[in-house]
């Protein structure tokens, strides 16, 4: 991994999503309000890969879908810094949207996407010009057409290349990249495997040269040695192309193996963030621990003790008061239930919410990286 | 107490036969717990459905194949022999081998409540009726962790959050009292603090209840975590069997040690990852000869690619098929 610029591409500060959720009452009485993101704060350098951690419910794909506005979010900013000026994605209008919108892109685990939870004007927006970037096998894999044209979609729907020979060319260059075989570009999806339709939806992100990239739980539906193939791919892909990464994903060692920093999320809001050595190996967050602690090691010699939380997640729309970790957390005070920790930098990088992340831990031994 | 050899099952299909599962064998001993391990469609479900003898229609068990099921009575049943709705099978299904699914809610009916649903299971298994199996229904719902269980035991399984309907279904598979529990990728749905839980109960109630089970799952975390024993499938057949500890410290089969290569770890940060070279065969392409030889750098031209590698024996309870370790035998 090379060395990552320190200039922020993406940054965002107090993004807030918010549902309204149940039934109208007769007299019109108000909904309860679902806060799935709320008040997040975080930035992506460019060339770096964010990983985003946390369990369902968390709020961490709304997030990812909030940052390109496929959902609108209802509060906050989220600054991009393009190459042609910074512009305010929260805020920006629907046109302005449409114009760098090859710049940004997503990259779903296959049946992800779930339209419907697209509002109107977002699906609008979306698709004339990304439903083919979603990694839905009935929206995304289109099997009626060529790998060539499923991959060139990006490029000849945004009107940024329109010269045919020319999109083949950059099409050949992203499919030789990305690993696929160039004569199979005239198949249809369905004679492709699950690893090379991925390698198709990762070509088709990047045809466009985007400098950032969603990446939804991109690889979570592959096999281990198909996953672990992806996830050089996105590597070198990075090293060669410079683009940004946010990589959501619920599988930590994933995580822990593609991304320069990490955050954890928990029922909607961020409980840490730090580069990612410090993540895994020196936590400070009980929440982190617990997720670290969970995960069975392929390993009979690591003992595996996780550290016990008690009952479930709670639903987002009846969000704990104070910390929303207090319900479950094994090292519970009174402050914790009423007064909600700030989000403060407990080392350099390192931000944490948690009022009592001093008295904790939680390092963990790091093994000699390969054999 | 449950023997399985020389296991093949094919399927009719519109493009000609396709065996998923070719001469298995894999054996479950009470109070023991064996992890079927593999990725996806290298027969795991296939071999374990065909014990319960819950494959479609189209689909054919060899007339060679044995699964032979000891039950309480001491008595082996052929269950590759039961005819379909068979009075014994009905008997065996639940009563003496129990399952549980990846996806509680297609396990669930949505129209009865939790308890109406372990009722139904007990008294078909254990003859108990009214007050007696709706206490056992309740004790069962305690015993996996369900928090005030006699609430619960009217709710409907769409009322409950993933891991307490997962819960739930084992509490379910195990009020019958079955002898061997066959859980097909029980936690792979759970987030992961949730299938902590799970994985510490399902050992905890193996051990007390002395019950044998068949994990099946594709991480192999998972089966460091819960099992004795380990199978590891690819494309149909077991390359690699053993005791957990020795298969996964000292993998023999190539195929064994690319797969653990291949995992993330959580406990150190690696450059690059090492995955298995080449793409799974579809099963209806299964290679001739080793199914693993399109994609291993130790094969051996002209026989790997010929011959099936029989089954060498390593000694500790291990075995694996593959033509290396044959030689060395012979050697």
């Amino acid at each position: 991994m090379k060395d990552i610029a320190r200039e922020a591409l993406i940054e965002v500060s107090n993004l807030e999503v918010a549902f309204e959720i149940g039934r109208k009452g007769l007299f019109g009485g108000r909904r309860a309000r679902l806060r799935a993101v709320d008040g997040v704060s975080f930035d992506i350098r460019r060339g770096e890969t964010v990983g985003l951690v946390g369990e369902s419910g968390s709020g961490k794909t709304t997030v990812g879908r909030a940052i390109l506005r496929a959902i609108e979010p209802t509060g906050g900013r989220v600054l991009y810094h393009g190459a042609r000026g910074d512009m305010d994605l929260a805020h920006a209008s629907q046109s302005d949207l449409r114009r760098i919108r090859p710049n940004l892109q997503m990259v779903f685990r296959e049946g992800g996407l779930d339209l419907a939870t697209l509002s109107g004007a977002a699906l609008r927006l979306f698709r004339p010009r990304m439903s083919l970037v979603f990694q839905d096998p009935y929206s995304s894999l289109n099997p009626r057409m060529t790998v060539r044209d499923i991959i060139a979609e990006p490029l000849v729907a945004s009107g940024l290349v329109t010269d045919r020979a020319e999109v083949d060319a950059r099409v050949r260059e992203i499919a030789a990249r990305c690993k696929l075989n160039l004569e199979h570009l005239r198949r249809f999806p369905h004679a492709f495997s699950g690893g090379q339709r991925q390698r198709i939806c990762i070509a088709r992100a990047l045809v466009a040269r985007p400098d950032f990239v969603v990446c939804d739980e991109s690889v979570s539906a592959l096999d281990v040695s198909i996953q672990a193939e992806i996830i050089n791919l996105l590597k070198d892909l990075q090293d060669e192309m410079g683009v940004s990464f946010l990589f959501i994903a619920h599988d930590l060692s994933v995580v822990a193996q593609i991304s320069h920093r990490v955050a954890v999320m928990y029922v909607g809001k961020f409980v840490e963030y730090a580069p990612v050595r410090s993540l895994f190996f020196h936590p400070r967050h009980p929440y982190s621990h617990a997720l670290l602690t969970a995960v069975p090691e392929p390993d009979p010699d690591l003992p595996f003790a996780p550290e016990r939380l008690d009952g479930e997640i709670p639903n987002p729309a009846k969000a704990p008061s104070g910390c929303r970790f207090h319900t479950r957390c094994p090292f519970v005070r009174d402050r914790c239930k009423d007064e909600a920790p700030e989000w403060r930098e407990i080392a350099p990088e390192h931000f944490i919410a948690c009022h009592h992340a001093e008295e904790f831990d939680f390092r963990r031994t790091e093994a000699p990286a390969g054999e | 107490m449950l023997r399985v050899e020389n296991l093949t099952v094919s399927f009719r299909t519109d493009e000609g036969r396709v065996t998923p599962v070719q001469g298995v064998d894999f054996a479950v001993a009470e109070g023991r717990t064996l992890g079927l391990v593999g990725e996806s469609g290298s027969g795991k479900s296939v071999s374990t459905k065909a014990v319960m003898r819950l494959l479609p229609g189209n689909a054919g068990i060899d007339p060679a194949s044995r699964i032979r099921f000891t039950d309480r009575q001491g008595e082996e049943i052929a269950i590759e022999g039961l005819k379909p709705g068979a009075r014994a099978l009905r008997r065996l299904r639940g009563g003496e081998i129990g399952m549980i699914f990846q996806e509680p809610m297609a396990s669930f009916s949505p129209v009865y409540t939790i308890g109406n649903q372990i009722v139904e299971a007990i008294g078909l298994h254990r003859g108990l009726k009214g007050a007696a199996a709706r206490d056992l229904a309740v004790g069962m719902l305690a015993k996996v962790g369900i928090s005030n269980p006699g609430a619960r035991v009217d709710q409907y399984p769409q009322e409950l959050s993933g891991g307490m309907r997962q819960r739930c279904m084992i509490a379910l598979a195990l009020s019958a009292g079955p002898r061997l529990l066959i859980a097909d990728e029980p936690t792979t749905a759970l987030d992961v603090t949730i299938q902590a839980q799970v994985l510490e109960l399902m050992r905890g109630l193996q051990r007390d209840l002395g019950m044998g089970m068949i994990f099946i799952t594709h991480d192999l975390g998972v089966i460091a975590q819960i099992a004795h024993d380990v199978a590891v499938m690819y494309l149909g057949t077991i390359v690699e069997t053993g005791p957990v500890r020795a298969v996964l410290k000292s993998p023999a089969h190539p195929y064994t040690r690319g797969l653990i290569a291949a995992i993330p770890r959580l406990d150190r940060i690696e450059v690059r990852l090492h995955p298995v070279p080449g793409d799974i065969p579809s099963p209806s392409a299964r290679p001739a000869g080793c199914p693993f030889h399109t994609r291993c750098a130790d094969r051996i031209a002209g026989l790997c690619d010929r011959v099936a590698p029989p089954v060498a024996k390593l000694g500790e309870g291990r075995a694996t098929r593959c033509h290396l370790y044959a030689e060395r035998n012979a050697a």
